[in-house]
C-alpha cells in the first residue's frame, strides 16, 4: 500500500480504535455505578482519585477528543465549501478539543482525596 | 449516454430515506450534538469534584426540569450513537452486508434503543 493510501486510511483506523475504547469505557463506568442506588460525594471523589480511574477516565476523555475531531471534520468537509471558512471551523474545533483536554487535566489536578 | 430517470430532490422534506438511512443521519446528528456537550461534560465533572458543596449544587443543578430535558437529550443522543456506531463497526467486520441483514439491523438498533431509553427513563424519573 502506497503512502498516499495510508493518508486517508489513518483517520479512518483512528475513528474506528477510539470507538471500542469508547464503547469499552461506557460498559465499564457503567458496570460499576450501576450498582450502586446513590452517588455520594466521597465515593465519586475516591474513584476518580483510583490511579487506575484517572488513566482510563484520560485515555476517555482523549479517545473523545481525537473522535470528535475526525467526525466533525468528516461533517465540515461534507457540507462547507468555501475555503477559507472551512480553514477557520476546522482551526477553531481544533482549538476547542485542544482546550477540551486542559480543561479536563486541570479538573483531574482538583481531585484530591 | 443513458440518464437516470430517478426523481432528484434537494427539498430535504420530499426525500423519504429508507430506515438505514435515517439511524445513519441521526448517527451524524447525535454525534455533533455529543461534540457541543464535551464542554458541559467537563463543567459538571468540574462541579461534581470542587468540594462537596458544588457537589451538592450540581446534584440540586440536575432536578430542574430544564437540566432534566438537556440531560435525557445527551443520554439519548450517546445511545443512539453508540449503538448505531456498533452497528458500523459490525458492518466494518462485514457483518449485515445485504439488503435484508442490513435493514433487519437498522430497526433492531430502533428497536435495543427504545428498549434502553425506556429503561433509562424510568430508572431517572421514576
Amino acid at each position: 500500500m502506497s503512502m498516499v493510501a495510508l493518508e486517508g486510511l489513518r483517520p479512518w483506523i483512528l475513528q474506528r480504535l477510539t470507538a471500542v475504547y469508547l464503547l469499552l469505557y461506557v460498559f465499564y463506568a457503567l458496570a460499576y455505578w450501576l450498582f450502586f442506588d446513590t452517588l455520594t460525594y466521597v465515593h465519586w471523589l475516591a474513584w476518580l482519585a483510583d490511579d487506575v480511574n484517572q488513566i482510563l477516565l484520560s485515555l476517555f476523555y482523549l479517545s473523545m477528543l481525537i473522535h470528535a475531531w475526525v467526525g466533525i471534520r468528516d461533517v465540515l468537509l461534507d457540507y462547507i465549501k468555501p475555503f477559507l471558512i472551512k480553514l477557520l471551523l476546522l482551526f477553531g474545533v481544533a482549538l476547542f478539543l485542544i482546550g477540551s483536554g486542559f480543561w479536563l487535566l486541570k479538573i483531574l489536578m482538583m481531585v484530591q482525596v | 449516454m443513458q440518464y437516470d430517470s430517478r426523481p432528484k430532490y434537494l427539498n430535504l422534506f420530499k426525500i423519504k430515506l429508507p430506515v438505514t438511512g435515517v439511524i445513519s443521519i441521526f448517527h451524524r446528528l447525535t454525534g455533533i450534538l455529543l461534540f457541543a456537550f464535551i464542554p458541559v461534560s467537563l463543567y459538571f465533572l468540574q462541579l461534581s469534584v470542587k468540594d462537596a458543596a458544588s457537589f451538592q449544587q450540581l446534584s440540586v443543578l440536575m432536578l430542574s426540569p430544564l437540566s432534566r430535558f438537556f440531560i435525557l437529550l445527551m443520554l439519548w443522543s450517546l445511545v443512539h450513537h453508540l449503538i448505531t456506531g456498533l452497528r458500523f463497526l459490525l458492518i466494518d467486520m462485514e457483518f449485515f452486508l445485504s439488503r435484508q441483514s442490513s435493514r433487519a439491523s437498522a430497526w433492531g438498533v430502533v428497536i435495543v434503543e427504545a428498549l434502553v431509553m425506556v429503561t433509562v427513563i424510568a430508572g431517572l424519573f421514576l
